[in-house]
């Protein structure tokens, strides 16, 4: 397949992905318009934007002022990409996105192509292991930051706990990628995902969700081709 | 004129100099005491502070009463407060434990008439001479005109109930704030541990608080200087995203700071400078809320994660034009040096100028070196660039099928030949 037609193949699914994304918004009535009673009524989560995956999550989203677990087989698969769009959305809201210790560079020109607000990103690096839990705690805490990408080593049910209670003060999104391993831990997170590469796009596992059902799904975030 | 006296436990000099700087934030007028011989380190010591200026700002006598109260329970100091016209009066209420603020010379002559003689701030020959007369009261001793009190208890004893009673100014000198801040605090013994500098430090930046604010400045940096016994001093300088004055800020940022920092010895002192002064832009926005809110809250968390993993590790991002995938980006330190002197943000490039093609959202600090590209499953998009600057680089990309379904951002050196892996479609 020749690189055009990839790239093609590409732009058409960011299509197709935005007008469900706006299809969502109308048949919920849309809440990002700043109808203070209605973002009340759904401040408890943060739409995917991916129609196919917010059915299926309790609230429609991801949880607000909790954490999730995504749990990728590999790195590469698109699990950055599924909670792009959600970012984007924070960012639009004027809500800064944490990036603590990831593994790679967040690209910035990917990101700006996905509509994520680089000036209200926050790259932070850390020496160890431990110092990026607590910077990653600390962003947590921050009512000003809308969510929170964190790559947590070595952490254990206590420490997700207060990984959790800190998602909750500061009512932001926790979003730690994890490996699959972790699974089978237990885990205070409200919600719990196996990512996997399907044949095209990316095959989602709710292992775990409070308040719902564990159920299977396929999606195409726009750049897991 | 109204005064109000803060009768303190016994404190050595610089620890009532602190004070004083801090209790400048509820009045210019600041007279600190310290009723001593010179050679004992500790003393009673006592603030005056003139509040009948100030006292509508703070909601009344009773209200600032208890303002400064609160404050001086929070720096664990234990006092006690007396309001009236004149200074001694104040001191001596303070003394009997009277609450309530006196505020005319004719309430305060009422309120002393039943208090016992010994409550006077008189020397011990001074008191002696009291008892022998067989006087109880206060109200019994001002009764005797002030002339057949000066011959028969001495001219000090007199003058000094004029003082009491309004007839005669009291000498007091002022506190004058200095042009630059400067509080110290010595350990009676040597301190190992970091954390147990953190209240002594408290104490200090309150004191800083009670400057800024009577100034109606802010810092941006403080030093924090931690003097050893035999070797030299450690500096720790202490910056902030923007100027402010609130002790509980300044607190948390040295908190940070030093937990990170290894002591190169015990500590015998401690002392807190600062020098450059700037306009609080804090109080000045807080009308602008709730955006500035949470721009403030941003900035504290900034500020706490700078000072534990410093400047370079928190950071924003930017696209850079340049072709090269490597020099297409740029960061940027999120907290600006000097909030006065912030750069403005690069205007905004059209991302469809800088953006040629869809790119991966992980790209590797380094290109890593491969073996086999995996099945190739898009591309090529050639890049040669940079032939100006001698980091030239002439590249194939493709997107690459890797392990497990992963897509890959891969490449071949034109010149070499060698695969490499420079992204992950995430």
């Amino acid at each position: 397949m020749s690189h055009a037609i990839m790239m093609k193949r590409h732009e058409e699914r960011a299509a197709v992905l935005a007008r469900l994304g706006e299809a969502c918004q109308s048949v919920r009535g849309d809440g990002r318009s700043g109808d203070h009673d209605d973002s009340r009524a759904r401040a408890a989560v943060q739409p995917t934007e991916f129609a196919q995956l917010d059915a299926l999550l309790p609230g429609g989203g991801w949880p607000v002022g909790a954490i999730t677990e995504l749990m990728p087989e590999v790195a590469g698969i698109g699990e950055i990409s599924l909670v792009l769009p959600a970012l984007a959305a924070l960012g639009r809201a004027g809500r800064s996105v944490a990036w603590i210790a990831p593994p790679f560079l967040p690209y910035p020109p990917a990101l700006l192509r996905h509509g994520i607000a680089l000036e209200q990103l926050l790259w932070i690096q850390a020496p160890d292991a431990r110092t990026a839990l607590w910077a990653t705690e600390q962003a947590l805490r921050c009512p000003a930051i809308g969510a929170v990408l964190a790559w947590p080593e070595g952490v254990d049910d206590r420490r997700l706990r207060r990984l959790q209670l800190a998602a909750e003060s500061g009512g932001s999104c926790g979003l730690l990628y994890r490996p699959q391993a972790c699974a089978r831990e237990h885990s205070p997170a409200a919600l719990r995902l196996l990512l996997r590469a399907a044949a095209t796009g990316l095959h989602i596992d709710i292992h775990k969700a409070r308040g719902g059902r564990t159920h299977a799904v396929v999606v195409h975030p726009a750049a897991a081709a | 004129m109204l005064w109000l006296c803060i009768l303190l436990p016994p404190l050595d000099r610089a620890a009532l100099h602190n004070l004083a700087l801090w209790a400048l934030q509820w009045s210019s007028q600041v007279s600190p005491h310290w009723l001593a011989d010179e050679d004992s380190a500790r003393a009673t010591a006592l603030l005056w502070l003139e509040i009948g200026a100030s006292r509508q700002l703070f909601g009344g006598a009773s209200a600032l009463r208890a303002h400064i109260a609160t404050g001086l329970a929070a720096l664990g100091y234990e006092a006690h407060l007396g309001i009236a016209p004149t200074p001694q009066g104040a001191a001596l209420l303070a003394r009997a434990g009277h609450d309530e603020p006196v505020a005319s010379l004719s309430v305060l002559h009422a309120r002393l008439q039943p208090l016992p003689l010994a409550l006077l701030a008189l020397t011990p020959a001074q008191h002696a001479a009291l008892r022998s007369t067989g006087l109880e009261t206060i109200g019994e001793l001002l009764a005797f005109p002030a002339a057949a009190l000066a011959r028969r208890f001495g001219p000090d004893t007199s003058a000094y109930l004029q003082r009491l009673c309004g007839e005669r100014p009291e000498p007091l000198r002022m506190l004058q704030p200095p042009p630059q801040f400067s509080s110290r605090c010595e350990f009676s013994g040597a301190l190992t541990d970091t954390t147990a500098l953190l209240f002594p430090l408290q104490r200090l930046l309150a004191g800083l608080q009670g400057y800024l604010r009577s100034l109606d400045r802010a810092v941006q940096r403080y030093t924090l200087r931690l003097e050893h016994r035999g070797h030299a001093a450690t500096c720790v300088e202490i910056g902030m995203a923007r100027p402010t004055r609130a002790a509980a800020q300044l607190l948390t940022l040295a908190r940070e700071r030093l937990a990170a920092l290894t002591l190169t010895g015990p500590v015998q002192a401690l002392s807190v400078q600062a020098q450059e002064f700037l306009q609080p832009l804090v109080l000045q926005l807080d009308c602008f809320a709730p955006g500035i809110q949470h721009s403030e809250q941003l900035q504290t968390v900034i500020d706490r994660l700078v000072a534990r993993l410093g400047d370079a590790a928190v950071q924003t991002l930017r696209i850079a034009a340049d072709h090269r995938p490597e020099r297409a980006w740029s960061a940027l330190a999120a907290q600006p040096k000097h909030a006065m002197t912030t750069p403005p943000v690069a205007a905004a490039l059209p991302v469809a100028a800088v953006l040629p093609s869809l790119r991966p959202c992980w790209l590797l600090p380094q290109p890593r070196g491969i073996d086999r590209p995996g099945q190739l499953l898009a591309g090529p998009e050639r890049i040669e660039s940079g032939w100006w600057d001698g980091a030239d680089i002439a590249r194939d990309y493709y997107l690459a099928r890797g392990t497990a379904g992963a897509h890959w951002w891969v490449y071949r050196d034109l010149r070499s030949g060698a695969w490499h892996l420079h992204g992950l479609w995430a």
